[in-house]
């Protein structure tokens, strides 16, 4: 039985792929010159034209689209083909005041759910398999992107959507499914549940899990496969290119191979535009080379990773990325430090605690202030005071050491703080309130 | 052996939270017989000796709150001028590390009672005995 949903693209050689992308790029480029006004007057006032690119070497002469302009040419400002092809939308939460609604033909929302296909069968998947997605549904793309890929494959679909845990559980124990997708915060909060539900990892059938839409750490994944008893999955993804399936993790689970026949990928200097050698970390690029309705080129992410074509064990020669070390919306800078989500987590982890946290940022007299709510642990509560304070002391040692910083832990009663059906909200910055 | 459970609750300091324990606490027919409240500016640990420690701890614990059981020394002795100063002499004495302590009245109006919090309890209950102070079980303090 293959491993792969297309084995001629995910095991092709580098110089076929280049010149599948170089064919492919010189026609998008070209069909978006064409189509798109607003793209258009980019490449002109770079006096860039469709002629000066003739393969992927020529990539970087492209101008850089970014979340910006997505913003003034909303809605129709970047759209390709004309809306009697367009046949669904889907759309960013919107939360930071900058929704993105992309658009897809029929043949975009094909490619799309074969990109997810390509995912669930990397982990695993086959039409045997009972896939549970409890992504959004709606706007958002998690839900719809992998219910089309577990169409594909052929796997009997959940279309759960997210919330309402205790049902997601009685589905799971009942039909036994086998394939979880979710947000990794979700997936934790199910198994959380699960066993206070009084259930055991030997109730379920689950054996992988899809997990993506936020970031998360190598010990989050640890504690999900764990407490899911699954081998969790990265799947990367944006509505800007798609939805989720841009990139997903194999077997080997030490990144994620890129769907690059799809979708180009470039590392640069987030701060000169200069490309960076694979193997570099920097801000990550891409070049949707195959979407008709909206095809962005040269997008900017925001997500800062490192790109490998280093051999991979699972037989895919598709380039792999990093898990994104952050992103810029979630970097927080601390008295001129960068701070990420992501390092407080993987301290609360080491130190015994779980991933549930809310990090308050302030700015008091000039100075910016980090406090730390954290989820005290039950089974080391004790009836002195001092040792409490002694236990915030320890984690607030642990956070200077690993951020440079030094923040003020606050120890609040177990689930206590708010769990998430979708992305977590893990940060409060009252600064902006005084800007 | 006449040590006493105590138990311990981890709770914010925010408005409403005692209530919150209280009401718990009333609705499973649980009586108090001792209660003490250390707060710090994040949280506070509520100490109570309950009637009913086993279906008080089940009650609380079955409501998410975390909850720890510590073995604690109970006293009472006559309700006059110097009889605590007496108590801590002895301990003091005996070198025993006092953690902390609390009053809560039984049922005597000639006596008074004290939760005591030590750093080695058997060494402090030998201590007291032999200095004639009376200790009370969690039975005694269950019927007071």
């Amino acid at each position: 039985m293959s491993n792969y949903w297309n084995e001629e693209i995910e095991c092709m050689s580098y110089e076929d792929m280049r010149k599948l992308q170089s064919e492919r790029l010189v026609a998008q480029v070209k069909h978006v010159y064409e189509n798109v006004p607003y793209y258009k007057n980019l490449m002109d006032e770079k006096g860039v034209t469709p002629d000066d690119i003739q393969s992927v070497d020529d990539l970087h002469k492209l101008p850089f689209l970014t979340k910006a302009d997505l913003r003034d040419a909303y809605p129709y400002g970047l759209l390709a083909k004309p809306l009697s092809e367009c046949v669904r939308i889907q759309s960013t939460s919107g939360t930071t005041g900058k929704r993105v609604v992309a658009f897809y033909t029929q043949n975009d929302i094909e490619l799309w759910e074969n990109c997810c296909a390509r995912a669930i069968v990397a982990v695993g998947g086959t039409k045997e398999d009972v896939c549970q997605v409890c992504y959004g549904y709606g706007l958002f793309t998690g839900g719809p992107g992998l219910n089309g890929g577990s169409h594909k494959v052929g796997c009997l679909t959940l279309p759960m959507s997210s919330g309402n845990t205790e049902r997601q559980i009685q589905f799971m124990t009942d039909l036994g499914s086998t394939i979880l997708c979710c947000t990794p915060s979700y997936a934790a909060y199910i198994g959380e549940t699960l066993h206070e539900m009084g259930y055991t990892t030997d109730d379920i059938k689950l054996k992988a899990g899809i997990f993506g839409a936020e970031p998360w750490t190598e010990e989050m994944r640890h504690e999900i496969e764990k407490s899911l008893g699954i081998k969790a999955y990265d799947i990367y993804g944006l509505t800007e290119t798609s939805g989720p399936g841009v990139a997903f993790e194999c077997s080997e689970q030490t990144g994620m191979h890129i769907n690059e026949d799809n979708f180009i990928p470039e590392i640069i200097n987030p701060d000169t535009g200069e490309v960076l050698p694979d193997g570099e970390v920097g801000e990550l690029v891409f070049t949707s080379i195959t979407k008709e309705a909206f095809p962005l080129l040269r997008y900017r992410t925001r997500d800062l990773c490192v790109l490998s074509r280093k051999k991979c064990s699972c037989g895919r020669t598709l380039i792999k990325m990093s898990k994104p070390m952050g992103r810029s919306d979630d970097m927080m800078i601390i008295r001129g430090v960068n701070v990420f989500p992501s390092q407080i987590e993987t301290v609360l982890i080491e130190q015994g605690y779980t991933p549930n946290y809310l990090i308050e940022v302030d700015r008091v007299n000039n100075t910016d202030t980090i406090d730390v709510n954290v989820e005290m642990n039950p089974e080391q509560l004790s009836d002195k005071v001092k040792d409490m304070q002694q236990q915030e002391r320890a984690l607030a040692e642990a956070m200077k050491t690993m951020l440079g910083i030094n923040p003020k832990v606050h120890l609040v009663p177990p689930k206590s703080i708010t769990r998430s059906e979708g992305k977590a909200v893990r940060v409060i910055d009252r600064r902006k309130l005084h800007d | 052996m006449t040590n006493v459970r105590q138990i311990s609750v981890f709770v914010d300091n925010k408005p409403n939270q005692l209530a919150e324990v209280m009401q718990l606490l009333k609705n499973s027919g649980i009586n108090l017989r001792a209660l003490s409240l250390a707060d710090t500016k994040d949280f506070g640990i509520l100490r109570i000796i309950a009637n009913d420690t086993d279906k008080a701890v089940k009650t609380l614990k079955e409501n998410s709150y975390a909850v720890t059981v510590t073995e604690i020394l109970a006293i009472s002795i006559p309700d006059s001028p110097g009889q605590l100063s007496r108590v801590l002499d002895i301990l003091g004495a005996e070198g025993v590390n006092l953690e902390y302590l609390y009053a809560f009245t039984g049922t005597s109006d000639r006596s008074v009672s004290f939760v005591i919090r030590v750093d080695d309890n058997a060494h402090a209950a030998d201590s007291l005995t032999k200095g004639g102070i009376i200790q009370l079980t969690e039975n005694d303090i269950a019927e007071m």
